[in-house]
């Protein structure tokens, strides 16, 4: 399959991973290759280093060992091409400023420090909030939307950003049936376009109709490939049966 | 004496003349600053920082007089040094960042009592304490100047990257942003701005000025650039409305400067459109059309797209 892409023509290569807090290692030797287009569930018990790999990618965490590639180069410079998607209970739901003030914020790095708007910036904006069925709501203070909206206006951001890469961490965690089904037809939407999407999840029964793709970790990469395979039930127990696994690696490599 | 003869009766004072100015200054840079402090949630921690001033103003005072020069910049390395050692400490103890901060500010200030005792010119504390509008000379307001120059000046180059570390110090991060250069940047240009309002309204007046303004116009506004505005005009003509008030009812111009601040607060508190105590109970702002098309938006929804949805 195709996701599991050669090197050459990979968007995202993880080489030989290890990111510690303190020394002490929350993922390590983890080495990937993710080809645009997809969208990637990462799974694992509590404190197998799902967030710990999303912080690694966006640049948040150093990394103690190995390397993190986009498009074959060196992470650190690739800022614009990289959106991270927080929590929610990290963001202040009350600050002053719309959904469509929060979406032109993606445009501030084509824009620059003091440059104005252009038409092309300005219909970057529009677009984003077309996509994401928010033109309606451009002019609402943040905390005006629902759960869902709120996801999706920081998606849009990141369109107006032009990323390619999408760092979702735990997207999905309160929301209601109905905002989790448009949520998940938003990332469908986004890996048709060609983006590649990590989104860190913990509901494994869900997972297929989210997810083309599949990450299995506890501390180390368990298994990758397509979701149904990954989350079969060998490679479940080894994730989640015992508190460390440090049997063989199985799946596929690259 | 005629109405317009009393209005402009202040302004035949020199000394009236500067206070006015400087007031509308500081009021101005420090209503502009406060929608940075208030978005960081870091009213507290200025409180703070205009505290440890005082002992910087008290060496300033022992070695260089009372030149307002040497007193910007005793106050401003006394306060760096408080908000630095603040965080070395929370980082090498068991000590939280606003223990060691709450610990060292009043320690500072403490310190500062003592040595002010020791300065060779006549210091009179209260003067510190609360300020002495009237007394601004032209030393006071060309430092005024400056920080409202170098304040404003800064802070709107910046206003991007500042307006997305404040909302979101990670996003801002992972796009490419200096956050730590950012926010040691804004704490200089707080302790300025401290520092410019200490002769209108003293050490322990001055949070005040930072405050309150811009609180009014976080209540009234959802525009980040509205509030920074807002705060700044209302700082502003606040600052000279208190100025005057406190020239004719015979009030120290301290107090009255913030009284009349807080009287717009609560104004905002209890009468603001949006987010008023009084008219969220009279006007029932919600949006029950809209919500109703959404949920039978959703409705469609789903069956169109979950069709063997249980």
């Amino acid at each position: 399959m195709n996701h599991l892409s050669k090197n050459s023509d990979s968007l995202l290569t993880l080489r030989d991973l290890t990111v510690s807090y303190h020394r002490v290692p929350a993922i390590h030797h983890v080495s990937l290759n993710l080809a645009a287009g997809h969208c990637v569930g990462i799974f694992g018990p509590n404190g197998a280093g799902k967030s710990t790999l999303l912080k690694a990618i966006a640049g948040l965490l150093h990394p103690e060992t190995g390397k993190i590639l986009i498009s074959g180069n060196d992470v650190s410079g690739a800022a614009p091409l990289i959106a991270y998607l927080p929590q929610r209970e990290s963001i202040d739901w009350d600050f002053p400023i719309t959904v469509a003030g929060l979406v032109e914020t993606g445009r501030y790095h084509q824009v620059g420090l003091c440059g104005s708007f252009s038409r092309r910036d300005t219909v970057a904006v529009e677009d984003a909030l077309a996509l994401f069925n928010l033109t309606s709501l451009a002019h609402r203070q943040i905390n005006e939307l629902s759960g869902g909206q709120q996801q999706r206006a920081f998606l849009a951001r990141a369109w107006a950003q032009e990323a390619d890469l999408y760092l979702l961490d735990e997207p999905f965690t309160g929301l209601d049936r109905t905002s989790c089904s448009a949520l998940s037809s938003a990332l469908g939407t986004l890996r048709d376009c060609g983006k590649l999407l990590l989104v860190s999840h913990h509901n494994i029964a869900e997972a297929e109709a989210i997810f083309d793709t599949a990450i299995l970790l506890n501390g180390e990469l368990i298994a990758y490939g397509s979701t149904a395979e990954v989350l079969s039930p060998r490679h479940l127990e080894c994730a989640y049966g015992t508190a460390i696994y440090s049997g063989k690696q199985t799946g596929k490599k690259p | 004496m005629s109405l317009l003869s009393q209005l402009t009766e202040p302004l035949s004072y020199t000394f009236m003349v500067r206070a006015l100015l400087s007031c509308a200054l500081i009021g101005f840079t420090n209503g502009f600053l406060g929608t940075f402090v208030i978005l960081r949630r870091q009213a507290l921690m200025a409180d703070a920082l205009s505290h440890s001033l005082l002992p910087g103003l008290a060496v300033a005072a022992i070695f260089l007089g009372l030149s307002p020069a040497g007193l910007l910049l005793g106050g401003l390395i006394a306060a760096m040094l408080v908000a630095l050692g603040g965080q070395l400490m929370a980082r090498n103890s068991r000590l939280k960042d606003e223990t060691a901060i709450a610990a060292l500010y009043i320690i500072a200030f403490a310190i500062g009592i003592v040595l002010i005792r020791f300065a060779k010119v006549k210091v009179d504390l209260t003067h510190f304490l609360f300020g002495n509008i009237l007394g601004v000379g032209n030393g006071d307001l060309w430092i005024a100047y400056g920080a409202t120059f170098l304040t404003i000046s800064t802070l709107v180059l910046f206003q991007r990257p500042l307006l997305l570390t404040l909302f979101d110090a990670t996003v801002a991060r992972t796009s490419g942003i200096r956050v730590g250069w950012l926010e040691s940047g804004l704490l200089v240009l707080i302790v300025l701005g401290l520092v410019a309002s200490l002769q209108a309204v003293g050490v322990l007046l001055s949070l005040g000025l930072l405050i309150l303004p811009a609180a009014t116009a976080y209540l009234m506004t959802n525009s980040f650039s509205r509030m920074l505005w807002g705060g700044a005009i209302l700082g502003s003509l606040s600052a000279v409305g208190g100025l005057f008030l406190s020239f004719y009812a015979n009030i120290p111009s301290g107090p009255c400067i913030v009284l009349l601040m807080a009287i717009f607060l609560g104004g905002a508190y209890f009468f603001s459109p949006r987010y008023g105590l009084l008219l969220r109970f009279v006007i029932k702002h919600h949006y029950h059309d809209e919500s109703l098309e959404r949920w039978k938006g959703h409705q469609d929804h789903e069956h169109h797209h979950l069709p063997d949805a249980d």
